[in-house]
């Protein structure tokens, strides 16, 4: 076991170099953020000296090596477009995209996992059809629109909720539940599918038949034995769907104007502020990265075979 | 502005089209308001007397600055001091794109003209533009320049402090020269006259301070102002050392009507009132910016009210949304004018290159129809380089509507069958202008399609000028403008050496020397009119209509009715700035 | 891959290939497949079937001119709701003067009204499904058949080639799309052809992943080891027992990934880096004409939307009776 973690901690840490270099030379071929700042107005001179600022004047592989360098003492760099330390503005952000990220997560779930199991229980019936069709109507239209929809109803139309922003309190529950319901209904569909095929694998599997034979009612065996179970390949997606919220809830966050990392990226994209990009991707690798090696260690730890197969 | 003013520009728009306009523009039944005077339309958007070399002189106080020198004439408004107040009430305005630490900071000013929004919240400048004029006395209570322009001093109002409560005095005036490191920052450095042994600026007192420059600086006054680019407002020396540039970031102090409290960087930022500002206080006890992307979240923010001013919400789509709701009001405030550009024209093998084509484009544009469905009739169709906000900006016929002709045109031209371009390239997001432009000139046989950018790739290509684009068939749907005079932007889109270069002939060329080597303003306004003509009546550019950037205000903003306009009274401003005598309920 | 076409070539012949499509038709789900057909059918036959143009606008009659603008001829285009719709607007000119009152009326020629520049939507919406299906199917396929060729590699010959491809997979999985999206349109300018490299260049390493885990699992299998034993070549164990083996799981996922594709394409547009204006993309449709919504203006931004919908829920729809479908004979093998 001790060896296997090992194993796997040092391919996570490739993949993140990977990532690293990868994002470093990619945001390089957008352009030259000089060119963007300056505009019509700016002359040479400014320019040259923007460069010099962002350390851009120099050859791209002195640029890596610092970056790589400063990146080893957890130091991300300063942003081009916003001057202040990309770590800071990061961590200031992340809370928001953690609390938004979270609420949708938990109404992907509350959505999707019983849809899934009634779906599951219910096979080939209306109910089937029924949970099938909202969770695949969430995954047929895009998030964005889901949430222009709901802000003309509830926000301009009714006036019940506000349509912009986070609010000023952590618990303000009025500014999250849209953008956290567009967010989770489009994932709540991923989660109805795997529940669904995960709960039939399992029902199908001869333990459960034995429980039925043995007599017990059908929710104990459902709640104890099935769903159990079912639980981990569910859990698995849930975790990569709660780290792809956090970090790339991009057309949510514009839309609801909610201020997480998702809009920083963009906003990062949009201005050539290679720092702030290099920083999000690679902050949002970090978890994908952990939550894989997490998976791994748990799913090793329960089926001794994939241990001893690597 | 007046209100009267506002409601007749657009039966004088019209009046002027109609009057200007050809046969084939049809009559519409729209709004002719009867007794529309024919007004020029300079009468628009009064400029408030930015000439400078025609204004009074101002009689040298009795402690003149510069002692033993001619005085040449200048024109800085005085400022208006009152008791102001209430300070009571929030006011939140929603900018249209994220938000920016580094825009609290002039000393690393950038070019986006969005920055003054918030110089003019934190910060102060020795002079900057107000309602009163381009020029008005702000920090400084007066100014003398030589007569050879190779010297300015400034005196500063006495008793004025920064927001720590520390004195400002002349040592932050020269520190922030010195230090400033935005754009023209070079420029400002080079024009300082070195071989003195204070580095030509010199510190006569606590209140008085004189530039020393190694060259005729004409441009000086306007490049200075606070408008102009950032190293007129003021920072503290002792503070900004201190905490340095990052640190500034965080939490800048400065001189205006408004202290930084707290930032969410990119999404808000938080100020309160300063009850000490030395012109007044405050309307408003705390202003609260958010920065806020999407259209249709502004927009939404403004109906539930969480918003109490919105910028950009001009858009074709949003707009009827903004002006049929009862409870939002709205300032047209106009900018500049839409140009197209044709880059590489001077390529002999472009079919731009012939004089005619250009023409034809200008006759096929329906700039009437543009402006009725793009902007709901506000904006206004132009025939000139820029907007008549300038002392120098020339009016011009708007061009006809006249496709008969323009085919014609193409005929003659060698192009019967009209040809194909490679692409109409336009502003971003207004795409769907781009998309009419497109269809009009379809009409008389120039095919293409449209080749969208996204926002930053399209300024970094038009910031390279003609070699931004491939081909020589390109048409380029652009808007801009710079405070100061029309020349500025001649000068950035119409000489050769210019980066951004669309147009650069020999005519130009000798007449933008001419410009340069200018003694006085009169003489150099009247060159910059001679080159207004010519880049118009050659079609180098083809404008199109006076683009209104439409802003809009909340039911709480005061005063309710038609009195809001005020706000966007100050000159040459594209935000409605001064902050400080916004008003809303409490 | 002929499965995969199914709805292309739906008349029974008398060949093999026919009898067995015809029964794979017989049990497919009826409706996600009628869905299909026809999205498919007007694709491919869009000009012959649009009744207008898809760029060009549809100019008001005379009596539209009077309704909307007061004057008989008018140079002027606009929008104008489905048939059935009615717009009534009080218009004056908003910095004061005579009011009038504009008309719009449905008319039967523009079923589903047009848009801003007077282009009938209908005719729109079907080169939009030749437009979005060329941009998902392509884009997918080419994610597919690069994410399968890397899989398999990676699973079979495993080793260095393993680790190499697996670690760039993995990097690649945590990539944010938008960051391809902006590089590609930054490079090339906003083009379909871009969307199409995003969407190849993002999905392949989900495939990679899904089929490298497939192979593993086979190569522990009787038929691959003995084929090894018996020396038959790597080029050939892997075209003719790897590849037909994986191909059912491969093409499972394709059909899930077509919907998700729509979607992205339509969030890139949102976010200016989609499918440039004025193609007629339902998700560029769609994101355009959002503001129009608040507007009242829903048939802009709403038939669109249901276009996606349903291409996505049928696409979904068949790929879950495919999976179904292809399990048990994947097991029973």
């Amino acid at each position: 076991m001790g060896r296997f973690i090992v194993t796997r901690g040092f391919q996570s840490l490739i993949t993140l170099w990977l990532l690293v270099t990868i994002i470093f030379v990619a945001v390089r071929i957008t352009g030259d953020p000089a060119d963007m700042m300056a505009e019509s107005r700016g002359d040479e001179a400014y320019k040259a000296q923007l460069r010099k600022n962002w350390g851009l004047d120099q050859p791209l592989h002195i640029q890596y090596a610092k970056y790589i360098f400063n990146l080893l003492q957890g130091d991300m760099g300063h942003s081009f477009e916003k001057s202040l330390a990309v770590r800071d503005i990061y961590l200031a952000r992340l809370p928001n995209s953690i609390k938004l990220g979270i609420a949708g997560f938990l109404i992907s779930i509350v959505l999707g996992i019983p849809l899934g199991m009634l779906s599951a229980m219910k096979v080939n019936t209306q109910w089937d059809n029924l949970g099938k069709i909202f969770a695949l109507l969430g995954l047929s239209v895009p998030n964005f629109f889901v949430g222009l929809l709901l802000i003309i109803l509830f926000a301009v139309g009714l006036g019940w909720l506000p349509a912009i922003g986070k609010g000023d309190s952590f618990f303000d529950w009025q500014h999250l539940i849209m953008p956290a319901f567009s967010l989770g209904w489009y994932f709540s569909g991923s989660m109805v599918r795997i529940t669904r095929s995960s709960m039939l694998d399992v029902l199908g599997t001869e333990y459960i038949k034995l429980a039925r034979l043995k007599g017990l009612p059908e929710w104990v065996v459902m709640a104890k034995h099935a769903l159990k179970n079912a639980m981990i390949p569910v859990l698995t997606l849930a975790g990569l769907n709660l780290v792809i919220m956090v970090n790339v809830a991009i057309a949510i966050e514009v839309v609801f104007n909610w201020p997480g990392v998702g809009q920083l990226l963009f906003d990062g994209m949009s201005n050539r502020d290679f720092p702030m990009v290099q920083g999000i991707v690679l902050m949002s690798g970090v978890m994908i990265v952990i939550l894989n090696f997490g998976i791994d260690i748990l799913y090793a730890y329960v089926d001794p075979r994939i241990r001893l197969a690597k | 502005m007046l209100k009267a003013l506002v409601a007749l520009i657009p039966s004088v728009g019209l009046v002027l089209l109609l009057a200007c306009g050809g046969s084939a523009e049809p009559t519409v039944a729209a709004p002719v308001a009867t007794s529309a005077p024919a007004a020029t339309k300079i009468q628009l958007k009064p400029t408030k007397a930015i000439e400078a070399t025609t204004a009074p002189v101002k009689p040298a106080s009795s402690s003149g600055i510069l002692q033993g020198v001619t005085l040449a004439k200048i024109d800085i408004k005085d400022a208006i001091i009152e008791d102001g107040g209430p300070m009571k009430g929030t006011l939140t305005i929603a900018q249209h794109f994220g938000l920016s630490p580094k825009w609290v900071d002039p000393q690393d000013h950038i070019e986006a003209l969005t920055m003054q929004h918030y110089d003019f919240l934190i910060h102060d400048a020795m002079f900057k533009n107000m309602p009163q004029g381009l020029m008005t006395y702000s920090l400084a209570e007066h100014a003398e320049v030589a007569a050879d322009w190779t010297k300015a001093g400034f005196r500063l109002r006495p008793g004025l402090k920064f927001h720590d409560g520390s004195p400002l005095t002349t040592e932050d005036v020269a520190y922030t020269y010195k230090n400033y490191r935005g754009v023209q920052a070079k420029y400002f450095h080079d024009i300082l006259d070195d071989s003195r042994a204070d580095g030509g600026i010199e510190v006569v007192d606590d209140l008085t301070i004189i530039y020393h420059f190694n060259r005729t600086v004409l441009d000086f006054l306007y490049s200075y102002n606070g408008a102009g680019t950032g190293i007129g407002w003021i920072v503290p020396s002792d503070y900004y050392e201190k905490v340095g540039p990052e640190g500034f970031k965080k939490a800048p102090i400065g001189a205006g009507p408004f202290k930084f409290i707290s930032q969410d960087p990119g999404a808000t930022m938080e100020f309160d009132a300063w009850g000490d500002y030395w012109r007044r206080k405050p309307g408003v006890a705390h202003i609260t910016v958010r920065g806020i992307r999407d259209g249709s979240a502004r927009l939404a923010g403004l109906k539930t009210g969480e918003l109490d001013l919105a910028y950009g919400v001009s858009t074709a789509a949003l707009l009827p949304q903004v002006v049929d709701d009862p409870n939002l009001r709205w300032d047209p405030n106009f900018t500049y004018p839409w140009l197209l550009f044709f880059p590489n024209w001077e390529d002999p093998a472009s079919p731009f290159n012939k004089k005619e084509v250009r023409q034809a484009v200008s006759l096929a544009i329906n700039r009437r129809f543009a402006v009725e469905t793009e902007t709901m009739g506000i904006g206004i169709p132009s025939g000139d380089w820029t907007a008549p906000i300038y002392p120098d900006s020339v009016e011009l016929p708007v061009p006809e509507y006249n496709p008969e002709k323009a085919k014609q045109l193409l005929a003659d031209a060698g192009y019967p069958d009209g040809f194909e371009i490679d692409g109409l390239v336009p502003f971003v997001p207004y795409f769907s202008q781009g998309e009419r432009y497109l269809a009009d000139l379809a009409e008389i046989g120039i095919r293409g399609k449209l080749v969208t950018m996204e926002g930053p790739s399209y300024r970094a290509a038009r910031g390279k000028g003609r070699d931004g684009y491939e081909g020589n068939s390109t048409i380029l749907h652009s808007i801009s403008g710079v405070p100061g005079v029309a020349t500025h932007t001649i000068r950035i889109f119409a000489t050769c050496d210019s980066p951004s270069s669309f147009i650069c002939t020999p005519e130009i060329e000798e007449l933008w020397k001419k410009w340069q080597s200018g003694a006085t303003w009169e003489e150099r306004n009247a060159v910059s009119a001679q080159l207004q003509k010519i880049i118009i009546e050659n079609y180098y550019a083809v404008p199109i209509f006076w683009n209104p950037f439409v802003h809009a205000i909340g039911p709480r903003v005061l005063p309710e009715g038609d009195g809001f306009h005020k706000y966007w009274d100050t000159d040459q401003a594209p935000y409605p700035y001064p902050w400080e005598v916004w008003e809303v309920k409490p | 891959m002929a499965i995969l076409a199914p709805e292309a070539s739906s008349r029974p012949t008398v060949s093999l290939v026919g009898v067995y499509t015809w029964r794979f038709l017989r049990e497919a789900p009826k409706i996600p497949l009628t869905i299909l057909t026809v999205l498919v059918v007007l694709a491919v036959f869009a000009p012959w079937i649009a009744p207008h143009d898809k760029l060009k606008p549809v100019k008001p009659s005379a009596e539209d001119c009077i309704a909307w603008f007061g004057i008989e001829k008018c140079p002027y285009i606009d929008d104008r709701p489905p048939f059935w719709g009615k717009e009534v607007r009080t218009v004056s000119n908003p910095l004061g003067g005579i009011q009038r009152i504009k008309v719009k009326e449905g008319r039967f020629n523009v079923v589903l009204g047009t848009d801003y520049l007077g282009r009938d939507i209908l005719s729109r919406l079907i080169y939009g499904a030749r437009i979005s299906l060329m941009v998902a199917l392509t884009g997918t396929l080419a994610a597919g058949v690069i994410g399968t060729a890397l899989g398999i590699l990676a699973g079979y010959l495993g080793g260095w080639w393993d680790h190499i491809i697996m670690r760039i997979t993995d990097a690649w999985l945590t990539l944010p799309t938008l960051v391809f999206a902006i590089l590609l349109s930054s490079i090339a300018g906003p083009s379909i052809k871009n969307v199409i490299i995003i969407l190849a260049v993002v999905f392949w390493s989900r495939y990679a992943r899904l089929v490298r885990g497939e192979v593993l699992a086979l190569r522990e299998r009787d038929f691959i080891k003995l084929s090894e034993v018996t020396g038959v070549s790597t080029f050939r164990i892997i075209f003719r027992h790897l590849l037909p083996n994986v191909m059912n799981t491969v093409m499972v996922f394709f059909t899930l990934i077509v919907g998700v594709s729509i979607i992205i394409e339509a969030n890139l547009s949102f976010l200016g880096v989609g499918v440039p204006p004025p193609e007629p993309a339902w998700g560029l449709m769609i994101s355009q004409e959002r503001e129009s919504l608040m507007e009242g203006k829903w048939w802009l931004a709403v038939f669109p939307g249901i276009c996606i919908a349903l291409l996505v829920l049928s696409a979904n729809m068949f790929g879950d009776w495919l999976r179904v479908k292809l399990d048990p004979q994947l097991k029973n093998r």
